[in-house]
């Protein structure tokens, strides 16, 4: 025993680019083949044991036997859109007729942060955990990232799927994890010099503000122990390029990026190639849909991002609408045949703002400033960048009983924010507009005036 | 190992811890058994095999909800 020699993993596999390189390098026929084995017993597990798919599948004259091709199940099983889930876990909490396991099966759960609403309840069995957390490791491993490093999560442990399952995933690569916790941004900064990690895990703007906070602190975090940065949640630095510079330089660091959709799996790792992200194909099933047309958009045009998961058996989930717009590669240079997503996520089918790590919607903006009493129908949303954060502020002009008492403007103003706060669970700044300041437009009303650099928006938002 | 022989080999793994879990008397030694099944079911998943979405799904009295087999 005194001789022995211990090690996390064989030399042979402890030498490997890739996690699993014969799935991940898997050549494209037999990918089809196997999702095709795999599409049909989802659809029948679907059918048999979750009661939402068995009332679609009905609805739409379809039984599983049925989906004998890939382009069958794309054509004919219905797409299934998150207010769907919303609207029944609504009626009947936590889950509904979502759920396809017995409830004793459910090990966890977690919850979107309701920015377009209500927020989804998110059932998780013990496997699914175990799977969503594989997920991650592809882009861990990778980057480079290996099991003789330290994961340091800057993060409050809510109820947030992103980092539970970025969790799970340091877990399954056998990492040390320190965890973070309820620390304020000075507090993360000292307990990474004094436990000394060698992977941040943060949204992007967070490792940017500890980075500058560490500035006014006297600390150059790029002389840390930190070698990676990874980072989901927001926009990162495989969709902005300028972003990578910035991280890459204040932390002194190689970033990385995954692709994740809380409801769905941390469904697309990054490429090492850092200009993308690898579909991973043998947790989820994907294809871009045209949104002119609803047929399918070919590789290497836009389209939306249309997932079925196999990680979330609790929860299934098939031919769901992402809203993500995709531009879809078949192959990339560094070898991996699993689909390439080109800059992640380049835009949004309904347009989305990160403002401090929380995902806001316009559409979702537009309804709440609507509804609240004194605000007029002349308003606009305009996006700023101040520093390391997207900004939004609403500018409103008074209803017209309002507009001759201008002492009453900041109380609307108020009012709203205060609706905001509540539903969105994000401050934004509001403030009143003179009446008939605003500009008025013919045809559509541009609402969205986004005033922030070219390099901090995606492709499509520019 | 080649790919082929190490499936047969985690298919002869499950089903020596298919037979210790037959009638087990002990949670815990169940849960445990379960608990290595499952990563088994997910090494075959991974090698690409054709194996149902839950391993629950092969043990027949466990089927969730007592539907018959989904495969």
């Amino acid at each position: 025993m005194s001789g022995a020699r211990l090690a996390l993993l064989g030399a042979r596999a402890g030498a490997s680019r890739f996690w699993n390189e014969y799935t991940e390098t898997m050549p494209r026929e037999e990918l089809d083949a196997l999702h095709l084995k795999r599409l049909r017993a989802l659809a029948e597990y679907a059918y048999e044991l979750s009661p939402f798919y068995r009332v679609k599948f009905d609805a739409a004259g379809l039984k599983p036997r049925d989906i004998r091709t890939i382009e069958d199940f794309k054509r004919r099983v219905p797409l299934t859109d998150k207010s769907e889930f919303v609207g029944l876990q609504e009626t009947a909490p936590p889950y509904g007729p979502t759920l396809a396991l017995p409830p004793e099966f459910v090990v966890h759960h977690c919850e979107t942060s309701g920015t377009t609403g209500v927020p989804l309840s998110i059932p998780y069995s013990m496997s699914d955990t175990v799977r969503y957390g594989e997920s991650w490791v592809y882009g861990f491993w990778a980057l480079g990232i290996r099991p003789s490093d330290s994961f340091y999560f800057a993060f409050s442990w809510g109820n947030f799927a992103g980092f539970w399952s970025a969790y799970w995933g340091a877990r399954r690569l056998g990492c040390r994890v320190l965890s973070g916790g309820g620390l304020d941004t000075k507090g993360h900064i000292q307990a990474i010099l004094r436990m000394r990690p060698t992977v941040l895990i943060s949204t992007p703007t967070f490792a940017l503000r500890m980075a500058a906070v560490a500035a006014e602190m006297g600390i150059d975090l790029s002389q840390s122990s930190i070698k990676y940065t990874y980072h989901a949640g927001e926009p990162g630095p495989t969709a902005l390029p300028a972003m990578r510079v910035q991280l890459e330089q204040a932390w002194g660091a190689k970033a990385g990026e995954l692709l994740g959709i809380a409801e769905v799996d941390a469904l697309a790792p990054g490429c090492p190639e850092g200009d993308g992200v690898h579909v991973n194909e043998m947790n989820v099933f994907s294809w871009s849909m045209d949104p002119e047309s609803g047929g399918e958009a070919a590789d290497g045009t836009i389209g939306e991002n249309i997932v079925t998961s196999y990680a979330n058996t609790a929860q299934p989930l098939l031919n769901y609408r992402t809203h993500d717009l995709v531009l879809r590669r078949p192959s990339c240079p560094c070898g991996r045949t699993w689909s390439k997503l080109e800059g992640a996520v380049l835009g949004r089918t309904d347009f989305m703002l990160t403002v401090r790590g929380t995902n806001v919607y316009q559409s979702a903006v537009e309804n709440l400033v609507a509804e609240t009493p004194g605000v007029g129908s002349a308003y606009e949303l305009v996006l700023t960048r101040e520093g390391d954060n997207d900004v939004m502020t609403i500018r409103f002009e008074p209803s017209p009983e309002h507009a001759a008492d201008p002492a009453s403007w900041d109380g609307i103003g108020q009012q709203l924010s205060d609706r905001i706060h509540a539903a969105l669970h994000v401050r934004l700044r509001v403030r009143p507009a003179a009446p008939n300041s605003l500009p008025r437009y013919e045809l559509k009303t541009k609402r969205m005036i986004d005033q922030r650099p070219k390099e901090f928006r995606r492709a499509l938002d520019r | 190992m080649e790919r082929q022989q190490q499936i047969e080999r985690i298919r002869e793994a499950r089903a020596l811890i298919a037979a210790a879990m037959a009638e087990c008397r002990s949670p815990q030694i169940e849960t445990i058994l379960r608990s290595a099944d499952a990563e088994l079911h997910w090494a075959l998943w991974n090698l690409g095999e054709p194996v149902p979405l839950r391993p629950e799904l092969e043990y027949g009295e466990a089927v969730p909800r007592g539907r018959t087999r989904v495969r």
